[in-house]
């Protein structure tokens, strides 16, 4: 009846403007999706639950208007949802006849949002002569999804391409520059992992490491490289190749790993190249990824930033002068994303 | 001469910070491996012996805390309200959430390199499993077979006492966690004063073949038995990492700038009425002390902000349904019922006796606010503080007492299972069993709202849990419950790493825990 584990989910919805090939993938990504994954959105959940609520609250019996809404929400959920959910409570409420009042003499109507550890709670409570009603629904957190994040500042273009529960160390662009599809380095079920996914993110091969000896490691640190049909695998301590074709022969081998340099991107309008930084010192603190200029002489100008919803895990730009992929964790969802970064020029 | 100057000046810092910003950048990325990170507790002795554990007791709450150390749970609970994998791969339940199958993760090993089999997690989990749940080996994993609808077993193996671990012929206990015990040094006399005690020590050295990974300090030395003020000194001259501190000295800490962390509140401070004495159980007399206390106050005032109100029996953070619940102070109200109560009750002829909990300094402050209200609604309330009984001698002839300030720590994930939990640490059999049905948050909300309107206990504030981190200490983080995630700390700077083979070294020496 349950399902325990949570595979990858495409994401939602984020509209790229430049590149017509990411806007195939996205559709490709959206259509693949609706089927297979009927999971509502955060806010036709939250939506569908407040419904509910106010359907509740406007049948309890003698209840009756004008009544004063008092709205209570947790302030560390206020910044997610905003108020949205409220005004949906109201409409929904006059819906069903109840009228809504400002009077402080009209009868209080108090309601709440509440985040618990594993549940979202909608209350609602309304004195009825000598009684309190009191109606719940519940939803769980896990289906809650963040807003849609902030569009990235001009000249830096942020497309989220895929994101998942489970936690990603690296992610890695096609590898011969027409196929499309992404190669991720990431734990499935605590086992170290190369997982080839295609145009519409959907797994085509999982190559483990573990069998190689490539143990479980709480360091975030991780890089896949691949060149064709072949992929090495850097650890903290460990270095890893394998083949994709041939991948039950992946072998691991004690190494002290050359991590790859900065991430340097050339748009096509400025050949001096923009080095991608990011601090991903503490894994608690959402992160900014900085695009300064490359080169002594232009150290020092202005920079670009863009915010994250979470530490920057990984910065691979090695396949694709003009983009990378930034593997971050969302802070508010715990998914694991990966972000197409393209300098935009002219803008 | 001057713009020569300013040129000059312009192209050091631009080169300085060319040096140093992508240097500073690049420099802190990555963690490291290594340390002893060293933690001061208050508490002078810990159980790392889930079974001795009493609920929702406040003592229980530091255990837990070492005991995440070296043992794991089936499941875990992320920040994000999902259940995650541990020692369980993968989980199920049937319709009516009574039959629930795990599948254990293969290759587990305990600290001493033997295999985690199902029968360890059967016998680990099920003396402390609530009676009505019986766990059973199978193939590749447990089985839990429940005789009441249980939806929230998940939140309950999550957290609490749930650990898996395996019970030695010698008495050690073995876990799986990210780190065993080497060394357990009681409390000693210390040779330059052999009236004072020094200290009891353990340390706790990385486990290389966690499942979850290496934990990424070498070692966790833990002191107990530290005084707060003692533990914040050595806090700001570096001479220890992590302490906690209780709640009448956050504020200090915080003027003294140290980095303070806050759980979500998972202590509740509450009174509760013993029949002991006569009179004590007319509703009257119960409900006119609730009208006279001012939680505000006590949580604004004698604890400094430091605490919450307590309008209910869960936190809000649990039932999410808290703030329904008012506080309702009214002097009035509380002085027209003690009126109408018989002359002769709380204070007419004998004053109804507190008992505090002797849990330190807060306890008293508080017990001491709840005679003050008290005495503002006519009732008369005496403390009596509560002392170790000692054989054959006063507690025997000390006197018989009505009402009782004790600490509840809350223990599980599973609003349902702390309340049935306090409604059977309040004797209220009939309650807990309401609660034991109920599996509808309106349900849990009506049964504690019975339970609050019987007011056999008053709720009276919420106390966090603080600590002290230092700033070196990098990656802190927290459980939905609180629970420290030392596992996945590391150290910035401080002492030179130690070698992996120290790690390694104390293997051999011990490799269990001493309950």
């Amino acid at each position: 009846m349950l399902s325990s584990l949570q595979n990858a989910v495409r994401p939602k919805r984020d509209c790229p403007l430049l590149c017509k090939f990411f806007l195939l993938i996205w559709f490709c990504i959206a259509f693949s999706a609706l089927p297979a994954h009927p999971e509502p959105t955060e806010n036709a959940s939250l939506d569908d639950a407040v419904r509910e609520l106010a359907e509740r609250v406007a049948s309890i019996p003698n209840l009756h208007g004008p009544v004063r809404i008092q709205f209570f929400q947790d302030a560390n959920f206020a910044s997610d949802t905003g108020k949205n959910w409220q005004d949906t409570f109201r409409q929904e409420i006059e819906k069903h006849r109840l009228a809504i009042s400002e009077e402080p003499g009209a009868s209080l109507l108090r309601v709440g949002l509440s985040e618990t550890p594993t549940q979202l709670v909608l209350a609602a409570s309304a004195r009825v002569g000598e009684k309190d009603e009191v109606r719940l629904v519940t939803l769980p957190r896990s289906t809650f999804r963040a807003a849609n994040l902030p569009v990235a500042p001009i000249r830096v273009e942020r497309q989220l391409v895929y994101q998942s529960s489970e936690r990603i160390l690296d992610a890695s662009s096609p590898w011969n520059g027409t196929e499309e599809g992404m190669a991720l380095l990431a734990y499935r079920n605590a086992e170290l992992s190369a997982i080839r996914l295609d145009a519409a993110g959907q797994v085509t091969q999982t190559v483990s490491l573990t069998a190689a000896g490539a143990r479980a490691s709480r360091d975030p640190r991780g890089e896949l490289i691949v060149h064709g049909n072949d992929a090495v695998v850097l650890l903290a301590g460990k270095s890893c190749q394998f083949s994709w074709t041939a991948a039950a022969e992946a072998k691991c081998h004690s190494a002290k790993p050359t991590w790859r340099s900065s991430t340097v991107l050339t748009p096509s309008c400025d050949a001096g190249g923009w080095k991608l930084l990011a601090d991903g010192s503490d894994w608690t603190t959402p992160d900014v990824l900085q695009v300064v200029p490359d080169g002594s002489l232009r150290e020092g100008s202005a920079a670009l930033l863009s915010d994250f919803p979470g530490p920057i895990l990984g910065i691979n730009g090695e396949q694709n002068p003009a983009s990378a992929l930034v593997v971050t964790r969302n802070l508010r969802t715990g998914n694991y994303e990966v972000y197409k970064i393209t300098l935009a020029c002219g803008n | 001469m001057r713009c020569t100057k300013s040129l000059w000046l312009a192209a050091i810092s631009a080169a300085l910070f060319a040096l140093l910003a992508p240097a500073h950048l690049l420099a802190t990325k990555h963690p490291r491996y290594g340390g002893t990170l060293r933690v001061e507790l208050h508490v002078a002795a810990v159980s790392l012996d889930p079974r001795e554990w009493k609920t929702g007791s406040v003592a229980a709450a530091e255990n837990e805390k070492l005991a995440a150390l070296v043992y794991d749970r089936l499941v875990t609970l992320d920040d994000f309200g999902r259940f995650q994998p541990a020692l369980a791969t993968e989980w199920s339940h049937d319709a009516a959430f009574k039959n629930w199958q795990f599948k254990l993760r293969s290759g587990a090993k305990f600290s001493d390199g033997s295999a985690l089999t199902s029968k360890d997690v059967a016998t680990a989990l099920q003396p402390l499993l609530p009676s009505g749940l019986q766990i059973s080996p199978t193939e590749n994993g447990v089985q839990i077979r429940a005789m009441r609808t249980t939806p929230d077993l998940l939140e309950q193996l999550a957290s609490g006492r749930y650990f898996i671990f395996r019970a030695q012929s010698d008495g050690t206990l073995l876990g799986t966690g990210p780190f065993f015990i080497a060394e357990s040094t009681p409390p000693t006399p210390s040779e330059a004063n052999p009236s004072a005690l020094k200290p009891a020590h353990l340390k706790f050295i990385a486990n290389e073949d966690a499942w979850a990974g290496r934990p990424f300090v070498d070692v966790i030395d833990v002191t107990l038995g530290e005084p707060a003020l003692r533990q914040i000194l050595n806090l700001q001259v570096g001479r220890t990492d992590i302490i906690d501190i209780p709640p009448d000295l956050v504020r200090k800490a915080r003027q003294e700038n140290l980095r303070v962390w806050s759980s979500p509140p998972d202590t509740l401070l509450a009174l509760r009425f013993d029949d002991a004495q006569p009179g004590v159980s007319d509703p009257r007399l119960r409900e006119a002390l609730d009208f006279a206390l001012d939680r505000e106050t006590m949580a604004n005032v004698l604890l400094q902000r430091q605490a919450f109100p307590a309008p209910a029996l869960l936190p809000q953070w649990l039932s999410g349904y808290a703030f329904l619940f008012g506080t309702p102070m009214n002097l009035d109200r509380a002085r027209e019922l003690r009126s109408a109560l018989p002359a002769n009750l709380a204070g007419g002829i004998e004053p109804l006796r507190l008992r505090v909990d002797a849990i330190g300094d807060l306890m008293k402050l508080l017990g001491e606010r709840v005679a003050v209200n008290a005495r503002q609604a006519n009732i008369s309330v005496q403390l009596v503080s509560h002392a170790s009984p000692s054989p054959g001698s006063a507690t025997a002839a000390s006197p018989a007492t009505g009402l009782h300030l004790f600490a509840w720590h809350y223990d599980s994930l599973s609003p349902r299972a702390e309340l049935q939990a306090l409604a059977h640490h309040l004797h209220t059999e009939a309650g807990a069993e309401t609660v034991a049905e109920s599996g509808d948050p309106e349900k849990l909300y009506a049964e504690e709202r019975r339970l609050l309107d019987e007011r056999q206990v008053l709720p009276l504030v919420l106390l966090p849990e603080y600590a002290g981190i230092a700033p070196n200490v990098r990656n802190w983080t927290a459980a939905p419950s609180g629970e420290w995630r030392l596992a996945d700390v590391w150290l910035e700077t401080g002492e030179p790493a130690s070698s992996n083979a120290e790690a390694t070294s104390g293997r051999n020496a011990a490799l269990g825990v001493h309950p």
